[in-house]
């Protein structure tokens, strides 16, 4: 279909008939940089990042990661309801979310550890083991799926040399099957880390982890 | 509503044909048991909270537009239910259908076996062949701690044992891991049941095989135990329980449900304490003579002879009971006392933890701080505490008197080989030997409260009463029967024939029991305070 | 202009400003018109408020499509307990991209909509819970909430009206299940995020025991503009019982997919053949799900005389549900789409109630084995009745979601299964 246009600039998707950068699509201009302390206290739970580098043995909460922490306590009538953004708190840290992790939440919200052991594994976002400094997520579920999903997954697979959650040998990759990502219209979807990779296909593969090593 | 008057507090609705009038507030389920039909259900649990998860006790509703959960449904004015309908079945039979695709069926090797809800329930309702063709998910066997084991494959997740800890317990050791058909109950990594004091209760209210007790593993089958209502021994609140025994041995003890006392529940401490009870060695016929001189008589020799001792004794009397004797052993021990003499001593010993541990989320139960059932009766029967909190000392005065001695059920552990040694008459009746009985002139074997029937008083001041689960060894009796006889004979009365006889007696002669009779105190008992008002 | 593609046909109400990165500022915002819907508000009055949202008709856009206004009535009045507005940024329903899409684009329009949502409501405080997968979205609606704070619009007297009105992002972890209104509560209060039962309803019981309302982000978004317009404006589009416009998420095997924004009714295949660019590479169309893949299939021919709008997609058999048009060829392999769709309920099944945690993940291994080629014909009826097994008889609707493209497709296209089952053929390659 030779009239119909089709832009990707930076995998941020189609940008059809709009003439748009990365940055505008992202809207990373917009967003500038973000502060570690998280900002306003409204939005103080709006981060975490998925960060490249991990640091396991990173405390919980100091600086302004302890500010951002009691920023998003005040938000909350009870202190049960910080648990999810501490949990997201901790895995920006140290990446993922260890039984000593869950202890040390539980410990600062004054829940149990169990309790947090319970939550924490309802939720598919918080990495129970470590993952790479990548974590490539591949939306396989439909709209995505009758348009080649399974293929782009097969390809990050194949590129990285792994298995499905395994990391690769040089610690920089993770793949894993996603749930639907709310991308549909661009299949398909690839979270890695923070951003969308969109309309990737399972030729553009090879480039995309290029772009990521260079980055990195 | 037609005015602004209040509400009438029942409401009528028709479950499965027929009209039942229930108060306000109760749930269809309930509703449905008043008439006598039992809505098949697993999450639900009168003890917890309801979270209408498990969806078997899905019921019709006229004019809802889905199935309705029985357990959170309110009853309401002119509701039509039918419990039994063919959509409710269809749905039930489904669900159960859902739980078999998995489950090992493994019930020949399952504790749970015979008093299973899931084999229960499958047996009444279920489909007569299974559809599954899937290899079955597999979980395993997770050692939770303390006495629990979990078999995950068994589980329905119907989180009753979580909401125990959470709820009743107050201490959130167990949770759900995982969600969907991933999901297990687990505990924190490594960490787990050990030291909770009231975990076991989790294994009682598991509807199914999942958690089951570590002590009674493999031990006995379900349907070859009997069942004996009784009271717990292990301190002064007196649970409800059950004795559960087979081949005249106690396998387990479980709590009954008395909801002025223990609600469902029972500590770790006094579930676990049950051994003794089948304790070998013990004193199985009466003996006469004192040190080398003791020799095994017949009870009508020793009871005959012991009369004419005790007519002839006499002036001081001193007596030792126990705070584990019964009501019914503690005043017949007293009648004979007062039948030959004067009373000088009329103590018991009785072991004190330091401190009291509650059930938080139901706060009637504690674990209190004296450690044996019937310290309040001793009491209200003219027993004075004697001797420190480990039960020991105090018997100082009893061991070197010269007149009479009694002891009912104390054991006499701390004491030496002199206690006694100079009495005008010893007599000691309980269930074990002891050192310190070598000087008594009659050793009389009585059973314990798992072979006899009696009543205690716990610490709310409730008489509780306790039936026979165990055959006596050997010609060991109730101390009621033995001393009671002694008594009779003594003052000139009937030979009691019951423990009821002994009570009628008791209640004759001891104000605070007065006005309640042995029947009155059935098997869920009565506050004394609630007699006299 | 809809995002990526426009067309002239569209009207542009919610999506006017898609593809415009200068529109994502307080500045561009208001540049169109933003924040006079709440403006209005604050001068005509909670009830007015209310009753300007209940005359428009709207209906909320998350899927269920229940009276956004009478939603709002239900909501105590004069009561001095805290009320709590919670918009639903949790998308995550199959096919559906259309609020991350709003979020990006014109994060002011949301935040004004959860400003009219509070103050009609009564609520001081509106969470606004994303979904985790969202960082970039989010970090777009944090600055724009900065900016907002900053420039008086949210926080104490908003707009010098002595309105106090807060608004929190609150982010998610990744669970589908959050996206139910009180699944969602539950997580929002740091609970695993399972659905609770009801009664009590939000409106008496909802988050952190309070009276809550929860709206779907394009639900808010609207009456922002219903705010500023009125209800009767609101009513010039669509159809009497689907009033108004919609953002349709078009997704599959069409030349241009993407979000397109049209009154309630449009056609369904003329938003295939003529919005959307017609099928990819001429193809035959094989089936539609038209409103997330929590509905049933539609077969090419349920749709050729279909609008959509909820009582037009019901007519044809299906649900309008969040209006996310997944697109299937010729091509499609449906056995395989209806596993996959069966996964993903088994996958994100809470776990709470028996027929769902347990029907979910049978029926997938069930479809698999079919896939596999070891079917019998017997599966299906199996496969049918533990999809009945599962409707209706749960907590939530989750179960009730793949009962009903299990049904569907093997109604509608059961010589697919067949096909697999007799001779190990599968129909179509994706």
């Amino acid at each position: 279909m030779s009239e119909i246009q089709f832009r990707n600039p930076g995998w941020a998707g189609n940008t059809g008939e709009f003439d748009l950068t990365e940055a505008d699509v992202r809207g990373t201009d917009y967003v500038g940089e973000t502060q570690l302390d998280g900002g306003h206290p409204s939005v103080s739970a709006s981060l975490p990042y998925m960060l490249v580098e991990k640091n396991p043995e990173a405390p919980l909460f100091e600086g302004p990661y302890q500010e951002r922490f009691e920023k998003i306590r005040s938000r909350y009538p009870t202190a049960r309801a910080a648990l999810l953004p501490a949990l997201n708190l901790a895995q920006e840290l140290r990446g993922h979310i260890s039984p000593a992790t869950m202890d040390e939440v539980a410990e600062l919200l004054g829940l149990s550890n169990a309790y947090v052991r319970g939550v924490a594994t309802f939720y598919t976002m918080y990495n129970k083991r470590p993952v790479g400094r990548f974590l490539i997520q591949v939306c396989t579920n439909i709209s995505c799926n009758i348009c080649g999903a399974d293929e782009v997954l097969a390809a990050f697979l194949e590129h990285t040399g792994t298995e499905p959650g395994e990391t690769s040998s040089d610690g920089n990759f993770t793949v894993v099957e996603a749930e639907c990502l709310a991308a549909c219209g661009f299949p398909t979807c690839v979270q890695i880390n923070s951003r969308y990779f969109e309309d990737v296909s399972a030729a553009d593969v090879p480039a995309v982890l290029e772009r990521l090593k260079s980055e990195s | 509503m037609p005015d602004n008057g209040p509400r009438a507090d029942t409401v009528t609705l028709t479950i499965d044909g027929r009209e039942v009038t229930v108060p306000r507030g109760t749930s269809l389920l309930h509703a449905a048991e008043t008439q006598g039909t039992t809505v098949p259900h697993y999450c639900y649990h009168p003890g917890l909270s309801a979270p209408a998860q498990c969806r078997i006790c899905l019921v019709e509703v006229e004019g809802a537009p889905k199935l309705q959960p029985s357990c959170v449904t309110m009853a309401e004015d002119g509701q039509v239910v039918h419990t039994d309908s063919p959509a409710a079945r269809r749905m039930r039979q489904g669900v159960l259908e859902f739980y078999l695709v998995n489950h090992p069926l493994d019930c020949p090797i399952c504790d749970m076996s015979g008093e299973c809800k899931l084999q229960d329930y499958v047996f009444d309702e279920g489909r007569e062949h299974g559809r599954g063709r899937e290899p079955k998910r597999v979980f395993g066997r997770d050692d939770f701690g303390g006495d629990v084991l979990y078999y995950g494959d068994r589980c329905v997740m119907c989180t009753r044992c979580v909401r125990f800890m959470d709820e009743v317990a107050r201490d959130s050791r167990l949770t759900v891991v995982e969600r969907g058909s991933r999901a297990v109950i687990d505990t924190f990594f490594d960490s787990g049941l050990e030291g909770a004091s009231f975990a076991g209760n989790v294994v009682d209210i598991c509807p199914v095989g999942a958690l089951v007790s570590k002590d009674f593993l493999h031990k006995a089958r379900a349907w070859d135990l009997d069942h004996t209502p009784s009271v717990c021994t292990s301190c002064s609140q007196g649970c409800n329980i059950e004795l559960h025994t087979r081949d005249n041995l106690v396998q387990r003890l479980m709590p009954r449900e008395n909801q002025e006392v223990n609600g469902h529940w029972m500590c770790d401490y006094g579930r676990a304490n049950y051994e003794w009870m089948n304790r070998p060695g013990r004193l199985e016929a009466p003996m006469a003579g004192r040190g080398g001189e003791r020799r095994a008589v017949d009870w009508k020799t020793a009871l005959e002879h012991l009369f004419v001792r005790l007519q002839g004794g006499t002036g001081d009397v001193m007596v030792v009971g126990s705070a584990e004797a019964s009501n019914e052993g503690l005043a017949a021990l007293g009648w004979v006392g007062e039948a030959v003499g004067t009373v000088s001593a009329r103590v018991f010993r009785s072991p004190r933890a330091d401190d009291e541990e509650p059930l938080p989320g139901y706060p009637l139960l504690v674990r209190r701080r004296d450690l044996a059932p019937n310290v309040d009766g001793a009491g209200l029967l003219g027993f004075e505490r004697a001797g420190d909190d480990t039960g020991a000392g105090g018997l100082e005065a009893v061991a070197g008197h010269d007149g009479i001695v009694l002891v009912l059920g104390d054991g006499l552990a701390d004491q030496d080989v002199r206690f006694g040694a100079s009495a005008g008459l010893f007599v000691y009746l309980g269930s074990f030997d002891s050192p310190a009985a070598r000087n008594a002139d009659y050793v009389l074997p009585v059973t314990t409260f798992a072979e006899e029937e009696g009543s205690f008083v716990n610490a709310q001041g409730r008489v509780q009463r306790f039936w026979p689960g165990l055959r006596p060894p050997g010609s060991a009796r109730p101390a009621w029967l033995v001393l009671g006889a002694l008594a009779a004979a003594l003052q000139g009365g009937r030979t009691p024939a019951s423990a009821a006889e002994v009570f009628a007696g008791l209640e004759a002669g001891c104000a605070a029991f007065a006005g309640l009779s042995y029947d009155a105190i059935g098997e869920s008992g009565v506050r004394l305070e609630a007699v006299h008002g | 202009m809809a995002y990526p593609y426009r067309h002239e046909k569209e009207t542009l109400v919610l999506s006017e400003c898609f593809g415009d990165p200068s529109a994502r500022t307080v500045a561009g915002w208001k540049r169109v018109g933003g924040y006079q819907g709440i403006a209005r508000a604050l001068e005509i009055g909670r009830e007015a408020t209310i009753e300007d949202v209940k005359a428009s008709g709207l209906r909320g856009r998350g899927g269920a499509g229940f009276p956004t206004g009478l939603k709002w009535s239900f909501m105590p009045k004069n009561s001095s307990r805290p009320h709590y507005l919670l918009c639903n940024a949790d998308e995550s329903e199959p096919g559906t991209f259309k609020d991350r899409e709003i979020m990006r684009w014109t994060p002011h329009q949301l935040i004004e909509g959860c400003l009219v949502g509070s103050y009609a409501i009564g609520a001081s405080h509106c969470y606004i819970y994303l979904r985790g997968e969202f960082f970039e979205t989010t970090q777009v609606m944090a600055r724009a909430l900065e900016e907002a704070y900053a420039e008086g619009l949210v926080g104490k007297d908003i707009l010098g009206s002595g309105v106090d009105i807060d608004i929190t992002l609150h982010v998610g972890a990744g669970a589908y299940i959050c996206g139910e209104e009180t699944g969602l509560m539950n997580s929002l209060e740091g609970r695993r995020g399972e659905p609770r039962i009801k009664p009590p309803f939000p409106a008496a019981v909802g988050a952190f025991g309070m009276p809550s309302t929860i709206n779907n982000v394009e639900t808010l978004c609207a009456t922002a503009h219903i705010a500023r317009h009125g209800g009767e404006w609101y009513r010039q589009w669509g159809t009497d019982k689907s009033p108004g416009t919609k953002l349709f998420c078009v997704s599959g095997h069409v030349n241009k997919p993407g979000n397109y924004e049209f009154p309630l009714g449009f056609p369904m295949m003329e938003l295939i053949d003529d919005v959307c660019g017609g099928m990819r590479d001429g193809r035959a169309l094989k089936a539609v799900i038209p409103g997330g893949s929590s509905v049933p299939i539609m077969s090419a021919d349920d749709c050729r005389a279909c609008s959509l709008c909820y009582e037009g997609v019901e007519a044809a058999g299906s649900m309008l549900g969040c209006a996310s048009v997944i697109v299937m060829d010729e091509t499609t392999d449906i056995v395989k789409q209806v596993r996959r769709m069966a996964h993903f309920y088994a996958h994100e099944s809470c776990g709470q109630c028996t027929p769902c945690r347990e029907g979910t993940t049978w029926a997938t291994r069930i479809l698999q084995r079919i896939e596999d080629g070891r079917g019998t014909e017997d599966d299906l009826d199996t496969l049918v009745q533990i999809s009945e097994q599962m409707t209706g008889t749960t907590i939530c609707v989750l179960s009730d979601s793949l009962a009903m493209p299990i049904i569907s497709s093997i109604e509608k296209f059961r010589e697919d299964y067949l096909a697999l089952i007799r001779r190990g053929e599968r129909v179509g390659a994706a």
